[in-house]
């Protein structure tokens, strides 16, 4: 295991993923990929399993996955199904997918068939979060619970399963915290580092996430040569996990100060509450409180009156907290080409922030480095209208 | 010189043309209903899930899915996704979502049914039912709506388990379950909505005559087994909506496909295909068919191709039992769950992980003994494109069956080339050809 600490230890990870996790297996971990947010990682970690995020790659081309799926879905999952069949993924000992949206859930049978790894599980979340849809969520999680200790050949107890719930609790305060050190102006962390430590977390086990963590925050609270005041700037959208985009952006001229995606604040702002039975907890976190547009949401259940402002409310009101609390001072609402689940929000999200009077500028990303040069001069134009 | 008539190059069933007229008087009839102030929906396609609650509700229900092939066919579709594109969003989305929410913004500035618009238009319905089947679009697109008008959206659950996970203990019963709750909770939504009570008596006979209506055209398909088959993809796709949209009065249906049953079987007896020249090659098309060039399949009939199944999505469940079900809702659950899953316990035997739009061609293509599998990857349609390269691969490696593939759209006219797609057609029927013989020499038996 490396020497390094906090935010140096956070980009050796961040550049060389599985070298941990490879480190692990060497001392006969178990280690299981997981793609999205939604399969839930407590149920892996309680078992002693290593949870480790699957990812794409923006500078590979992809070339394998072009005989599995068209070139028509989304650019992420093929990216990451490419890796898979380049045999970049063979460390992993399983795999948890989710319903995640369409594309997601095809590409989880396609990995299945043709990646065939010693575990497979395919969560199906439910697309609404209705009470009949988070009661069967939680059947959902006993038969995932079921599967995980089959492979393993352990019985998982309550008992444990709060301790986990416990220890990735404690993860998410941390990154709350790590978040709280972008709220001055200049923020004290940037957005290309903080992704940076997104993407580490989502690659060594909780409780090394967590030291991780602990030094990131307490590195970036001693800071003598912090950022600069630039315009502030939230994204919101699709995946980014890589620097590039956050790089882009603060090279023209801003600080990203805060992120909804769900390699950042969507993965990791809500908590399990700690309920009785661990599985009601974790069946509410995990189908309500994850806020991708993947999950159809009302204002009010059942209303028979269609109200569309109070509609963008129930959908999007914590972006309006986030925009105040990081003082956002302007938006880039970004989405994946061929992402049905953010391409049909993005018209609502716009209409939401004008509404709270924050400038906006859509960009549709195509998960390639070389695409991104272009988008600068979008960011631009919104800076400049910000003034 | 005398001249002759130039024969059809399909012989098309004479009972598919009452079949076909169902469906264009649902648009008559909502439009009619709107402006008699009673309730009306717009509706995805939910395998019967949600529309024979409605029916026994007595709304009115169009389908802006079919309407997006229906503006595609009579060109008003460039005009509706031009005015999507500018109001923000994404031009890679569904083709019939941007066909609706360009359709919908025009009739809100209006504040009518535009007024050239193909079949009557659909008029503001009081009700958007969603659907959490198969696609993202089916239940996102109707929540984006909201932008121009003030229809309550639901949205109807149904499970997409794994293979393996829907055969592990408990799953069916919990997936029932689900559903069931999920219609409870639906069926008083609509009493809220519509102020006025479910008539039980009459849902259930509903149900009943559904299944029934299903199973009579179940049979029909199973008759095109024959050799040379008696049905051809056209007469499917023009039957096919009145089980789909429960366009008409379900036992006014079931007759006309029992008479359609009757036609087909007849031609078994009596070895008659639905080509009029021999039955070369027989073919399962999959995916939506460009609706807007459906001429095409006439040149391809021409040279003896006969399109003898389609996509599994559009036939109705296998048949299943469920006159022990008392439980009215319960049964629609056990039916629609039937549809997407009815295929999954083979898919295990067969170690197929993806039970549905991709395990079922492997019986498919084997039972209708298809020489050549049509693949229509559609540029704008994920859902129906997903798929393809995996059936390519299975049907290909599991069964020595080749597939041609030829993109096209729902709703773009220019992504469909039939001359290209003729040229392609052409040369593949070499390579159906030469996988007859290696499929002779593995012991396959067509």
């Amino acid at each position: 295991m490396s020497e390094s600490k906090g935010l140096t230890r956070a980009k050796e990870i961040y550049q060389d993923r599985p070298r941990r996790v490879k480190e692990l297996k060497a001392e006969g971990r178990k280690v299981i990929g997981y793609l999205c947010i939604y399969p839930v990682l407590e149920m892996i970690t309680a078992l002693d399993l290593v949870p480790y995020r699957i990812l794409g790659d923006i500078r590979e081309p992809i070339t394998k996955a072009d005989a599995c799926l068209p070139t028509v879905v989304c650019p992420f999952v093929r990216s990451c199904l490419d890796l898979g069949l380049k045999g970049k993924y063979d460390f992993l000992d399983g795999v948890a997918m989710a319903h995640v949206c369409d594309v997601g859930e095809k590409a989880a049978h396609i990995w299945h068939i043709y990646l065939n790894p010693p575990y497979f599980h395919f969560i199906d979340t439910p697309h609404t979060i209705h009470k009949a849809a988070q009661k069967q969520h939680k059947e959902l999680l006993k038969d995932f619970q079921r599967t995980l200790e089959s492979f393993v050949g352990k019985k998982l107890s309550p008992g444990r399963l709060k301790e986990a719930i416990e220890a990735h609790n404690q993860q998410r305060a941390l990154v709350r915290e790590l978040y709280e050190l972008r709220k001055p102006d200049p923020p004290l962390i940037s957005g290309t580092e903080t992704l940076q430590v997104m993407v580490a977390l989502m690659s060594i086990p909780v409780e090394e996430g967590n030291e991780l963590l602990r030094q990131v925050i307490s590195e970036v609270k001693q800071r003598k040569d912090g950022l600069q005041k630039k315009p502030r700037l939230l994204v919101w959208g699709s995946i980014i996990d890589d620097i590039a985009l956050i790089e882009l952006i603060e090279s023209a001229g801003a600080n990203v100060v805060m992120d909804d995606t769900c390699v950042g604040s969507r993965a990791y702002f809500p908590d399990v509450k700690l309920t009785d039975d661990p599985l009601d907890g974790l069946a509410y976190r995990y189908l309500v409180e994850l806020k991708c547009p993947r999950t159809f949401r009302e204002g009010v259940f059942g209303e028979t009156k269609k109200d569309y402002i109070k509609d963008l409310e129930s959908r999007f009101s914590y972006l309006k907290d986030y925009a105040r609390e990081w003082n956002a001072e302007g938006i880039i609402v970004q989405a994946m080409r061929y992402c049905d689940t953010h391409g049909y929000e993005v018209p609502g999200v716009k209409d939401y922030f004008n509404h709270l009077g924050l400038p906006n500028t859509y960009l549709e990303l195509d998960y390639t480095e070389a695409a991104l040069a272009p988008l600068r001069t979008r960011v631009q134009a919104l800076l400049e209208v910000m003034g | 010189m005398v001249s002759e008539k130039k024969k059809r190059a399909i012989n098309r069933l004479q009972s598919m043309y009452p079949l076909r007229s169902l469906v264009d008087g649902m648009y008559e009839r909502a439009v009619e209903v709107s402006k008699a102030g009673e309730p009306t929906a717009w509706s995805m396609v939910n395998w019967w899930e949600g529309d024979i609650i409605l029916k026994a509700m007595d709304m009115a229900v169009v389908y802006p899915e079919d309407y997006g092939a229906v503006c595609a066919a009579f060109g008003a579709a460039p005009a509706y996704l031009e005015r999507c594109d500018s109001d923000g969003f994404p031009s890679h989305m569904c083709g019939y979502a941007r066909n609706c929410i360009g359709y919908t913004a025009t009739m809100m500035d209006l504040g009518k049914i535009p007024p050239e618009t193909p079949m009557g238009g659909m008029p503001k319905p009081t009700l958007l039912l969603s659907s959490g089947s198969l696609c993202d679009a089916r239940y996102k697109w109707f929540q984006a709506l909201g932008r121009y008008m003030d229809a309550p959206v639901w949205t109807l659950e149904i499970p997409h388990p794994g293979v393996k996970e829907s055969q592990m203990e408990g799953a069916y019963e919990h997936n029932i379950s689900f559903m069931v709750e999920e219609l409870k909770e639906f069926v008083a939504f609509l009493e809220r909505l519509l102020g006025r009570k479910m008539d039980w008596g009459k849902l259930d006979e509903l149900i009943n005559d559904t299944i029934e209506m299903n199973r009579v055209w179940h049979e029909v398909n199973e008759l095109r087994k024959a050799r040379p088959c008696p049905m051809h993809a056209r007469d499917f796709w023009s039957s096919m909506p009145a089980s789909l949209y429960l366009a008409a009065d379900p036992k006014k249906t079931k007759d006309l496909y029992q008479k359609m049953y009757d036609e087909v079987k007849d031609r078994v007896d009596n070895h008659l295909g639905a080509l009029p020249i021999e039955e070369r090659y027989r073919l399962a098309f999959i995916e939506l068919p460009p609706w807007h060039g459906l001429k095409f399949f006439d040149r391809l009939a021409e040279r003896g191709w006969n399109f003898v199944y389609e996509s599994w999505n559009y036939h109705p469940p296998k048949p299943i039992d469920l006159s022990k079900v008392s439980n009215p809702l319960e049964r629609i659950a056990r039916y629609t769950y039937q549809w997407l899953t009815g295929y999954f316990k083979d898919a295990l035997k067969a170690e197929e992980w993806w039970g549905y739009f991709a395990y079922p061609y492997l019986e498919l293509v084997r039972d209708y003994q298809c020489d050549g599998v049509f693949l229509h990857p559609l540029l704008t349609c994920r859902t129906a494109t997903n798929h393809l390269m995996l059936v390519q691969d299975r049907l290909m490696k599991k069964l020595n069956v080749p597939s041609l593939v030829i993109e096209g759209d729902i709703v773009d006219l220019k992504l469909f080339d039939p001359d290209d797609a003729m040229r392609k057609a052409e040369a593949f029927e070499e390579i159906m050809n030469h996988y007859r013989v290696v499929r002779k020499e593995k012991g396959l038996n067509w």
